[in-house]
């Protein structure tokens, strides 16, 4: 979906830490005023609709089985998780390095970065689709060939369009700002600078240094985006549509237009799995110590 | 800034003891490799995110057939009404849940602040956290089993008040409906964006107004207010961003029977009547350059926020 992958990267942070309470309000007044009758509002307008969806589901008692006994569930559902899987393995792996690499060497390259992890915002996942469609269709341009520097002739005779692999990339690069920001955010709370120092003097290389001594610290963060990279893909719609690949979103938007009361129940499933991932965040992404509100509220958002 | 300096003094010492040059002087096979490691990440934004923004902007520009340069896409795309109706739909759609996430949210987010830190309030938090992320086709079904014809509103309204909210005219698949829908998540994402900056007031700012003889509303309409103003105007932003990129959501509640313009972009590049990518293009061009004009505001703001409330 285009729209998950916003709000995931923003959810990361309220979620993993502590933020101090009651500022803004004399000490030792609990008024119940129009904020928290906001609040209950707001809550009942959330809960409302899965509530409504869990009992317009088990209406039809037929419904519950028959999600299960029907054989396109499994395999779109396998195929989401494998397409989750992926793309977070290559998101961490693409990203953690990279942003380790501009914070430790060339911290002027840090709003290069955050304009290459703004642009999904400017171009979300249907426009990006489209543009993805046409450049691996087979039929570019020469000023294309020259700008990526002959690498898209090179796809294009590998033929990925439309295809998985491709589709993993997509993925990628739409969870961008909710992978680069935590992992910027752990890196500049921990010393990154003393604690490369610190494992070079006593004899460590990059990539020990990385995987022994930065890694384990940036933990949280790393595991945060992950998560948040899973829960964004196993709910992306848009680009799967596009690339008419059938991954379970696809499956639940053809159930939900014959049968609306085992759609009801599916998207009860989504949640659970959306839930899944969010308590994931919160219980191994908790991070300790006060100093990383400060750099979460001082750094960019 | 601090850490930047700090890092440049030390790299400048780990520079000079690891590759013995004149220490505080970086060589230029230091700033090589330092851009060498940048590299792969460059090289994926570039195939996958630079080069399809720059073929939907030439590619506007082109002619279908003939794949001369050309405006006739623009044109196509200013004379159809439906295209410009497609877009102001879009814009008045995610103008409203911005602003309604906004307010009611924002005021949620003050209530979830002065809680006092809890399990209640982290479980809130999270439950924002997945409420924001419902959204998509799961968040369509969910409202079609709500407020859909059967759903479980309408028959609550229709049992307790007798009154069919259908037979007056109200729909799930029309503009108001999808306000409703798009709002799920808007809320809670205004929660989760607003409660960071909701530490900006300091609560010596609310005595010192009590002490000398504010009010609430004197106070909010005096000094809260103005203090958070850039960063509730950057979290709506990005609010209004979010609704109008959505596509999933709209194409799983009416399969592309609202006229807005993700799903006319979807109608013209994957819709089984025509395929006019030129039209498309343009119409993705539209798009961008309306969300450039929110991010930059939104970029503007954090920028305000970040230089008076910098630390």
């Amino acid at each position: 979906m285009s729209i998950g992958g916003t709000t995931s990267g923003i959810s990361q942070r309220a979620v993993s830490d502590n933020l101090p309470a009651r500022a803004g309000k004399p000490r030792g007044r609990r008024s119940f005023n129009t904020s928290k009758i906001m609040l209950i509002l707001v809550m009942l307008y959330l809960l409302v609709p899965l509530g409504a969806a869990l009992w317009f589901g088990l209406l039809d008692p037929t419904s519950f089985p028959r999600i299960f006994s029907d054989p396109d569930f499994s395999q779109t559902f396998f195929t989401s998780l494998e397409l989750a899987t992926a793309s977070t393995i290559l998101a961490v792996v693409l990203v953690t390095p990279t942003a380790y690499w501009v914070q430790l060497r060339i911290p002027q390259a840090r709003p290069l970065m955050d304009v290459l992890t703004l642009i999904p915002f400017a171009m979300p996942a249907i426009i990006l689709a489209v543009g993805l469609v046409q450049e691996f269709n087979g039929t570019v341009s020469p000023l294309i060939n020259f700008l990526s520097l002959g690498l898209v002739p090179a796809l294009n005779n590998l033929n990925i369009v439309n295809t998985p692999p491709l589709l993993v990339c997509a993925y990628v690069i739409i969870s961008l700002p909710f992978v680069y920001r935590p992992i910027d955010n752990n890196l500049r709370a921990i010393n990154t600078s003393v604690l490369t120092e610190a494992a070079y003097s006593l004899g460590s290389g990059w990539w020990r240094t990385f995987l022994t001594v930065i890694l384990p610290n940036i933990m949280p963060g790393v595991i945060s985006a992950a998560l948040l990279t899973f829960s964004v893909v196993m709910g992306e719609f848009t680009i799967a549509q596009l690339f008419s690949i059938y991954t379970f979103p696809i499956f639940l938007n053809n159930v939900g237009q014959n049968d609306p009361h085992r759609a009801a129940l599916l998207s009860i499933l989504s949640f659970i799995i959306t839930l899944i991932c969010v308590l994931g965040i919160i219980l191994f992404a908790r991070r300790r110590g006060g100093s990383e509100s400060t750099a979460e509220i001082g750094a960019a958002k | 800034m601090q850490s930047q300096g700090e890092t440049a003094i030390t790299n400048n010492v780990a520079e000079a003891s690891t590759k013995g040059k004149r220490q505080g002087r970086r060589g230029w096979s230091y700033t090589l490799t330092s851009l060498l490691g940048l590299v792969p990440f460059l090289l994926f934004c570039l195939l996958f995110e630079v080069i399809p923004a720059i073929i939907i902007v030439q590619g506007s520009f082109t002619n279908n057939d003939t794949g001369a340069p050309t405006t006739d896409n623009y044109k196509h795309m200013f004379s159809q009404a439906s295209n410009l109706h497609a877009f102001q739909t879009s814009i008045s759609l995610s103008l409203v849940t911005a602003l309604l996430g906004g307010v009611f949210g924002g005021l949620a987010a003050y209530g979830v602040y002065t809680l006092r830190t809890g399990p209640l309030r982290n479980l809130l938090v999270g439950f924002s956290s997945i409420a924001a992320n419902f959204a998509g086709v799961p968040l369509a079904f969910a409202y079609v089993a709500t407020l859909g014809i059967t759903g479980y509103v309408t028959v609550l309204i229709h049992t307790l008040f007798h009154v069919n909210i259908y037979d007056l005219g109200f729909s799930l698949y029309t503009f108001w409906g999808l306000v409703i829908v798009y709002t799920y998540f808007q809320l809670p994402l205004m929660i989760l964006l607003t409660l960071p900056a909701l530490s900006a007031l300091r609560p010596e700012w609310r005595e010192a107004a009590t002490n000398l003889g504010a009010s609430t509303f004197t106070f909010w309409r005096k000094i809260g207010l103005p203090i958070l103003l850039p960063s509730l105007i950057a979290a709506m932003m990005l609010l209004f961003a979010n609704s109008f990129g959505a596509f999933a959501t709209a194409y799983a509640l009416a399969q592309g029977g609202i006229n807005i313009v993700p799903i006319l972009i979807n109608f013209v590049v994957n819709g089984n009547v025509i395929i006019d990518y030129g039209l498309g293009n343009a119409l993705s061009v539209g798009m961008i350059i309306i969300l450039l004009v929110a991010v930059s505001i939104y970029t503007v703001m954090l920028r305000r926020v970040n230089t008076w409330q910098g630390r």
